[in-house]
């Protein structure tokens, strides 16, 4: 579960406000997607959730351990992927894995069926050994699912996990994100094509400069949007981007 | 032209930054300030050495004058300077031509060869009048004061300041496009990259070595008479190290007769052939190493079980954060080349020519007879520390330690690894470099000067506890003040302040500990205790710094 208390964050001394009193509750059980325009703040409240921004205001607990005040145990609950995978491009992806494995503390004999395992589902066992530097963007994107995975989080939060990926990789991401939900697990994950929410959430929570402008699940945003026209001028905005 | 001076406008635009200092001037007013305020740290900080260079040169006239050899003061600036410009130009020319992450960028640009090359070549030529500066101004200057020199010695030496990095910079430019074109041809191109690097050094090095062993032998009774008696004989004798430099030396001495004139002519025709060989073979060959160098072999084999477990192997997080800074700084070229490289193969340079050297002259070396007295002993103790405590304030390894991550520092904050143990790996990666040069320097030292056991003992023990101290320096003030929004990685190690305000910090640390044992101690044993407990409370303190209020700042930090 991932609880959002009154969260804010401003940029150039209060002038502009990326994210404004946000209120969120994740529960366990659910994929929640968090859609927005571009810059609408959602990579900005995601870093805050995962300790890269330190929140201005408010609290984030994740299973019900706080960010702020208890960081690293906090940070063992979850698996981020980030938006940009086009990281330690000069590890190879076994030293990528090992390392990630090695800062969840993800003991060997697990690790070693965890990264079969997934390799093997996402069709990187035969690039595993190359350089990251070597790999597509979506190879990249795929690498950094793994590596998010491996500790068997009860918590994945993914930042646009499907830009990059190829058709098969996204069914099986999408497909299993479900199989985590379904096990009473957390998946929060950001996007700015609604068609992607559309299909795979359960509940959804879109943000505009910086505020959250609508929490439900998508019947209930559906019929906000036909009674709202700057919903659906946003929904449109987003549909376009699709 | 036009295409030639267009990018150059944008690279130079680029490379100092000044677009982003306008914009960042147009929201802060302050900026600009800000700025000039780091212009005048960075001359106080080196108003010092420079004060006490220009004090020598001053004296070294006068002290010279009387045998009508005063112009060697001018060539010796000379020659530490085309010196300089040779070495570090061949660094830059890597750098920036080669290994800078938008040096592919320019290729799918209708441009030629020479165009790219000259372009990046008069950026390097700008960073080489920046270099040139300390080095060349004060015996201009003293030169220029203490012999009344007229309006035309003022104007050879602004001819003179411009021409004199062209022709270092083109020698320097030559053998490395050559190189990289053969360095690109393999199927590990970063591998290749850097080995290119290391040879064209190596060769940067022989090169001056054959220089400088192309005179006559100084140890000849005749020779010395000649020295003494011919009114520029000292001044040939120290330009033998770049031998071009003679012809400026005796234009500016001769400003005022046709000689000056003609060797001014010389001087800038050399320079100018070296400009134009240099462009003429970038035309030639500098796309050649460029097309592909970025591209990466992939063998796309599948692992075997056997390999999976030979591969995926534990290790404690502490430990595994610390290879893998190990391996991302050895396989990153400008990261190898600029702070590993540098702190190993640079003890090994300094010695090679002085051994070299020591193995040809049949007289006494310098430092014959140092070892056998106490303060001789503790002289080359101390000497040796000082060049360890320096190649660490150099080697920009934990100067850089947090800049290097760039838009990847997000990853340390999301990690679950505490940032006490995320400075500790840090700290231990920067030492295992250190102290591996750190070693070498001593084994070189022993190549140079037979050491006995308690001079090598001591260095050992001493100078493995004096680079703590300059490692976690460095790294106090890149937690302090990280750069992490670059564009190439060059900026990261190349153009970072960091490095420079932790070399000023160490040297001055460093200096004062060994000043203090120079000047106050008579036995080897009591000035190694000394040094050994001033730099080890010195790295505890430091040590306890970062742990308290490096670790906030760390955690403050925003990825």
């Amino acid at each position: 579960m991932i609880e959002i208390s009154g969260v804010s964050k401003a940029y150039n001394r209060g002038a502009i406000k990326a994210v404004d009193g946000v209120n969120l509750i994740i529960k366990n059980g659910e994929i929640f997607g968090f859609l927005g325009p571009n810059g609408a703040g959602k990579t900005t409240l995601i870093k805050m959730i995962t300790g890269i921004l330190n929140a201005d205001e408010g609290s984030i607990k994740i299973n019900n351990k706080d960010i702020g005040k208890d960081p690293l145990e906090a940070k063992m609950q979850f698996g981020f992927v980030p938006d940009d995978p086009n990281i330690f491009t000069r590890l190879t992806g076994l030293e990528y894995l090992n390392f990630m494995a090695d800062m969840y503390k993800v003991p060997s004999p697990i690790r070693l069926e965890r990264m079969q395992t997934l390799l093997q589902r996402f069709e990187m066992s035969t690039a595993a050994g190359d350089l990251i530097q070597s790999y597509s963007h979506g190879m990249r994107q795929k690498i950094m699912v793994i590596g998010a995975l491996l500790h068997n989080p009860p918590v994945w939060i993914l930042d646009e996990p499907m830009t990059g990926l190829d058709p098969r990789s996204s069914f099986d991401l999408k497909e299993m994100m479900r199989e985590h939900a379904d096990a009473g697990n957390t998946v929060f994950f950001s996007t700015h094509v609604l068609d992607v929410a559309e299909k795979i959430c359960d509940r959804l929570a879109i943000i505009n400069k910086g505020r959250v402008i609508l929490c439900g699940s998508m019947e209930e945003i559906h019929q906000h949007a036909r009674e709202n026209q700057s919903l659906e001028n946003l929904f449109l905005e987003m549909t376009e981007n699709d | 032209m036009i295409k030639f001076l267009a990018l150059l406008k944008i690279l130079l635009i680029n490379t100092f930054g000044i677009s982003a200092l306008r914009s960042k001037a147009s929201k802060n007013r302050l900026a600009y300030l800000k700025i000039l305020g780091l212009g005048l740290a960075i001359v106080a900080g080196i108003a010092p050495t420079i004060g006490l260079y220009s004090k020598l040169l001053w004296e070294g006239y006068d002290l010279l004058a009387p045998i009508g050899q005063e112009g060697a003061i001018i060539t010796l600036g000379m020659v530490l300077v085309s010196s300089m410009i040779f070495f570090f130009g061949i660094f830059y020319v890597i750098n920036l031509f080669y290994l800078a992450g938008d040096a592919q960028s320019l290729l799918a640009l209708p441009l030629r060869g020479w165009q790219v090359l000259g372009a990046r070549f008069t950026v390097v030529l700008c960073y080489e009048y920046l270099t040139e500066l300390p080095f060349l101004l004060p015996p201009i200057i003293v030169f220029g004061i203490k012999s009344s020199a007229s309006p035309i010695y003022w104007i050879y030496s602004l001819f003179g300041f411009l021409l004199i990095p062209l022709l270092p910079l083109g020698l320097a430019t030559i053998p490395t496009v050559i190189l990289m074109r053969f360095a690109n041809l393999g199927r590990r191109k970063d591998l290749f990259k850097i080995l290119g690097g290391l040879i064209a050094i190596v060769l940067a090095v022989g090169l001056q070595f054959v220089f400088q062993k192309s005179g006559p032998n100084v140890m000849d009774p005749a020779f010395v008479q000649n020295l003494l008696t011919d009114p520029n004989g000292l001044m040939n004798l120290i330009s033998r190290v770049f031998p071009s430099t003679q012809y400026l030396g005796l234009a500016l001495v001769n400003a005022d007769n046709a000689t000056g004139f003609f060797n001014l002519l010389l001087f800038t025709g050399l320079s100018l052939l070296a400009v134009i060989l240099a462009w003429e073979v970038g035309d030639k060959l500098y796309f050649k190493g460029l097309v592909g160098s970025s591209e990466t072999n992939a063998r796309r084999k599948k692992l075997t079980s056997s390999d999976y477990k030979r591969l995926v192997t534990g290790s404690p997080a502490l430990l595994s954060y610390c290879i893998k800074e190990l391996r991302l700084l050895i396989r990153t070229p400008i990261y190898f080349i600029n702070c590993v490289l540098t702190n190993i193969l640079i003890p090994v340079l300094l010695i090679i020519p002085f051994w070299l050297q020591s193995r040809n002259e049949t007289g006494p070396m310098p430092w014959d007879g140092l070892l056998s007295n106490p303060e001789g002993s503790i002289i080359v103790v101390a000497a040796v520390v000082g060049i360890a405590v320096f190649l660490n304030a150099t080697n920009a390894i934990t100067a850089t330690s947090l800049s290097r991550e760039g838009k990847e520092f997000f990853i340390s904050k999301y990690i679950p690894l505490s940032f006490q143990k995320q400075i500790q790996a840090k700290l231990i990666s920067g030492y295992i470099l250190g102290g591996l040069g750190t070693i070498l320097l001593l084994i070189a030292a022993n190549v140079l000067i037979p050491l006995n056991i308690a001079i090598n003992g001591s260095i050992l023990a001493v100078g493995l506890v004096a680079i703590i101290p300059t490692i976690e320096t460095g790294l106090l003030i890149d937690i302090f003040h990280p750069k992490l929004d670059w564009d190439n990685e060059q900026k990261a190690v190349k153009q970072n302040l960091n490095v420079i305000w932790s070399m000023l910090a160490s040297i001055l640390i460093g200096g004062c500990i060994i000043y203090t044992v120079i000047r106050f101690f008579h036995t080897l044993a009591a000035a190694a205790a000394f040094m050994f407990g001033g730099f080890g409370l010195l790295a505890w303190v430091l040590y306890y710094w970062l742990m308290t209020r490096g670790v906030e700042y760390y955690q403050k930090l925003e990825g």
